[in-house]
């Protein structure tokens, strides 16, 4: 036992200092481990944290642990969108059946239905508004309410508008100077211009009162369709039970308004979108310069910011227009004093000051913007307490179009600036069984109701014409005569305007649950035990044949999701070529250092040293290098992932990084798998690579020894 | 019984595809406590009929019988360990390891054979070293070394496992004539001390002439076995 002591004891003596001989060697050799683990270490980490912050993004917005879709659908499910727009998906006709059987699979907590979809939106545009708030004025007027209130509000919202129609005559007559009047429009393009022509003249205005409904007819039909700003959006929106929704992700929460009241229609929308695309240029610009501003860009040097500035004074008209003239008073006389300018200047003056911002006025004319004009005017195309209208293509292929009520945005908490997830609204499941085209079980059963009244009979395609046109006796079909009884074809239940009566109805969770989805998320008790889980779902699938597949929420998120598996590959990939390249150049270093050792070798082995002490040592060399250098690169890296965190995390650059690093910025954490992963990377890549020189050494025979050239 | 046999030893190298015969049936024995000198022109089979007593290359004909074991029957470890527990090595290039002490290098074959307490080692190794004089350098590394003082430590590494054959092949090659002789002389103490049977080859007649008995090779065949005053005689000559 001694004896065997004793040889470990020199074995490792003679590896050492066969270290510290060749110091650069030993060095390069040492670099390239070090380098190589640091990398694994750093890498690993922030994949991981990428990894833990994409699963929080998407099992907390919209994929839950596991979603199910139509096992027929022509596409794969794709949460956030497709290269190709929304997903293909086949719809689940009965989603209650499907929640009641899914319900039971042991770890499932709950099952929300969900349909997800694009619509249009219509915004209407400046012009509608300002003539709406006119016509309001004026059938109070018209109704004999009479007070200086009303009377100055028709006053200021009449000379707004006539500023309006001023603008546009404007912009319009500089349109032809340069436009061809000769074109195929011309005759539409020329009673465009006289009405405008008209619109915009003393007697029209002076006259207005005359006749107020035929004035305000004349400027909604044949002036306010040529201002052509935002005519509709796109929106984005979920279909879902709300209240589950809300229960199953914990991220979504409404920031503005309030949730859909339960089982009532309405829509929230996503507050992202809203900054996007329904607030005010001027005013998004300026929060985008802020935000830019307090990542440390200038203005005085960032091109980008130079042209936002610029494009704020080309949008001072939409802001005039906006503004009828009491508020534009109101606006001057705190732009005034605030700016420093002299008594009597105009608005529009002061709005070009406004925003003709550089580094050293932004923070107070941003403030000042907010503070003066912001609450003066609607800053949002929609906004919160809105009735909007929402169309979209429905599934058999007509337009369908609903009223619902914007109850507030909406957004997922630290993700609130993705667009991503923050593109998306959530509406109720009803609203949108009405857009799918999908009959709810009240409208296939009011379709039944009418179609007996009526007498309509469902006539088989194949059939239809023998059906329709008889096929033999008579060419004059029998027709039912009969009254139509409008309540009855309403529904007695239901008498009076059914419109305002869906926003206000409150539906049961059966009905709620009754009926189509596209998909459904499952969130689960115990989230560890997806694999078994998501096999316990298929199993209750398959027995109740429900034809639906699974999908985990990586692969539910599709694109988005597919980007840590990329990442991955990336890495992998890197890291391969990084040591295979190691592989090289350790093991060419080895067979050099063994080759210049042959005769000290051949003299241990002469002298009576097993091949196997030869080989032990020249690995324990290599592991030692391994070891140390290793260990010295996964410290580093750890410094390096802590470093990283000191200096405020890897920025998310773009809108995937936010969604997947799960906020502004990714806080990588050094967990201890990556720091173990890559001491046996580094350990087995070192000993592989030393493997051919150890079989070198082992041919070296004693007879080296003995050579006399030296 | 004599301590080591050659009976009709053929060793033939490849050069390429020619065959080049080293050693021609040879046959030869050592006896114990012989200080024998094997002689001849480089190229002759010196180093090869060295290398088949020290057991680190096999015959490709014949016998070789080193103490009572047949080298042709034992597995390489089995070599090896007899090379550890029966003979010692002396170089012509010294071949100390080089990132080891004085002490460590000479202590190293001890290491390897295990079974000594670190006492009894460090006094046998400290013994060795005062007989052949080098004890004042025991701390020092080989390369602080001269090359005669190197070949001492070499010479104490040979004999520190208490062999009974030191094998040495031209140990006096890379010294000074001097330095050469005074090697020789401390040889000849070791083998006169211990008994320890010295075979060396060198091609140096002054060197030959301290030899006991010399065997002269030529062309790889024995040519002659001179017996020790007719050595002796020759190199007094």
């Amino acid at each position: 036992m001694a004896g065997r002591r004793d040889r470990v004891r020199i074995l490792l003596r003679i590896a050492f200092r066969n270290l510290l001989a060749s110091k650069v060697r030993t060095g390069i050799l040492g670099a390239i481990i070090l380098v190589g683990s640091l990398i694994v270490v750093v890498g690993s980490s922030v994949l991981d944290s990428i990894d833990r912050g994409m699963r929080t993004s998407i099992q907390g917005s919209l994929g839950g642990h596991l979603q199910v879709y139509d096992a027929r659908s022509e596409g794969a499910l794709e949460l956030y969108g497709g290269l190709r727009g929304e997903s293909l998906l086949e719809p689940i006709e009965d989603f209650a059946r499907v929640k009641a059987v899914l319900s039971k699979v042991p770890n499932v907590k709950q099952v929300v239905p969900m349909g997800i979809d694009q619509a249009m939106v219509a915004t209407g545009n400046t012009f509608d508004v300002a003539l709406a708030r006119l016509r309001d004025d004026a059938r109070r007027l018209e109704a004999g309410e009479d007070s200086p209130g009303v009377r100055s509000g028709y006053a200021a919202h009449l000379a707004h508008l006539r500023r309006m129609v001023g603008l546009l005559h404007q912009e319009i007559a500089q349109a032809r100077s340069i436009a061809d009047l000769g074109g195929r429009d011309a005759a539409d393009r020329k009673r465009e211009w006289e009405a405008l022509q008209r619109a915009d003249t003393a007697e029209f205005w002076d006259g207005f009162d005359r006749d107020r409904y035929a004035n305000l007819e004349f400027l909604e039909n044949r002036v306010a369709p040529l201002a052509m700003d935002n005519a509709f959006t796109f929106l984005r929106y979920v279909g879902t039970d709300v209240d589950a929704f809300f229960r199953a992700f914990p991220l979504a929460e409404v920031i503005q308004g309030e949730r859909i009241p339960p089982g009532q229609r309405g829509i929230l929308i996503g507050k992202q979108f809203a900054e996007e695309w329904l607030k005010l240029k001027n005013a998004r610009r300026l929060d985008q310069i802020k935000e830019r501003r307090d990542r440390g860009k200038r203005i005085a040097k960032d091109e980008e910011l130079q042209r936002w500035v610029r494009e704020n004074r080309s949008g001072i008209r939409d802001i005039l227009l906006k503004l009828d003239p009491v508020k534009a008073e109101e606006v001057a006389r705190e732009l005034r004093p605030a700016l420093g300018a002299a008594e009597g200047e105009p608005l529009e003056a002061l709005l070009g000051r406004l925003f003709a911002t550089t580094d050293e006025n932004f923070a107070r004319h941003y403030e000042l913007f907010y503070r003066s004009i912001a609450p003066r005017l609607r800053l949002y195309q929609i906004d919160v307490g809105d009735t909007i209208t929402i169309k979209a293509p429905s599934k058999s292929g007509y337009f369908s179009s609903i009223n619902v009520k914007v109850y507030g945005f909406l957004q997922f908490k630290g993700i609130e600036k993705s667009g991503i997830a923050g593109m998306m609204s959530v509406m109720d499941m009803l609203s949108f069984r009405d857009l799918y085209g999908y009959l709810t079980r009240e409208k296939a059963e009011e379709i039944k109701r009418l179609k007996a009244t009526m007498g309509a009979r469902e006539v088989e395609r194949d059939a239809a014409e023998e059906a329709l046109f008889g096929a033999g006796n008579t060419l004059v079909g029998e027709s039912k005569a009969g009254r139509i009884d409008e309540r009855a074809l309403v529904g007695p239940e239901r008498p009076g305007a059914p419109a305002a009566d869906l926003a206000a109805r409150v539906y049961t969770q059966d009905e709620i649950d009754g009926g189509v989805a596209l998909n459904a998320a499952l969130i689960l008790e115990d989230p560890g035990k997806l694999r078994a889980t998501a096999r316990d779902v298929r199993a209750a699938i398959e027995r109740e044949k429900l034809g639906l597949k699974v999908v985990d929420w990586q692969e539910a998120a599709g694109l988005v999701g597919q980007f840590v598996t990329l990442l991955r590959v990336v890495l992998f990939t890197a890291v391969l070529i990084f040591f295979a390249i190691a592989l090289v150049i350790i093991n060419n270093a080895m067979v050099m250092a063994t080759l210049q050792r042959v005769k000290e070798i051949g003299t241990m082995r002469a002298l009576g040293t097993q091949r196997r002490f030869v080989v032990a040592m020249l690995l324990v060399e290599i592991a030692a290098v391994g070891i140390v250098f290793g260990l010295g690169g996964a410290v580093l890296g750890a410094g390096a992932v802590g470093l990283i965190r000191v200096a405020g995390g890897i920025p998310a650059v773009t809108d995937l990084l936010y969604f997947v690093f799960s906020g502004p910025a990714l806080f990588p954490r050094l967990g201890a798998m990556p720091v173990g992963v890559s001491l046996a990377i580094v350990l087995a890549v070192a000993i592989l690579s030393a493997l051919y020189p150890a079989v070198i050494a082992m041919r070296v025979t004693p007879v080296e020894a003995m050579s006399s050239e030296d | 019984m004599p301590i080591v046999s050659l009976e009709n030893v053929s060793k033939d190298y490849m050069l390429g595809k020619t065959v080049v015969p080293a050693l021609r049936d040879v046959t030869l024995s050592i006896d114990r406590g012989e200080f024998l000198s094997i002689a001849g022109p480089s190229g002759s089979g010196k180093t090869t009929l060295l290398n088949l007593v020290g057991c680190v290359d096999t015959p490709t004909a014949g016998r070789v019988v080193v103490g009572d074991q047949d080298t042709s029957t034992l597995s390489e470890r089995e070599l090896t360990e007899l090379r550890l527990r029966t003979l010692g090595f002396i170089f012509q290039s010294f071949n100390l390891v080089s990132v080891l002490s004085v002490f460590q290098n000479v202590e190293f074959p001890l290491l390897l054979q295990g079974g000594l307490a670190k006492k009894e080692r460090a006094a046998r190794v400290l013994e060795l070293l005062e007989a052949v004089g080098i004890a004042a350098h025991a701390r020092h590394r080989p390369s602080e070394l001269s090359g005669g003082q190197r070949q001492r430590v070499a010479i104490a590494r040979a004999l520190v496992t208490r062999p009974a054959i030191v094998l040495a092949d031209e140990p006096t090659a890379n010294l000074d004539s001097a330095t050469g002789e005074n090697i020789i002389d401390l040889m000849k103490e070791m083998n006169r001390r211990d008994g320890t049977t010295f075979i060396f080859s060198t091609h140096d007649p002054k060197v030959m002439a301290h030899a006991s008995a010399i065997v002269r090779i030529a062309d790889g065949r024995l040519a002659a076995r001179e017996a020790v005053d007719a050595a002796a005689a020759a190199g007094r000559r």
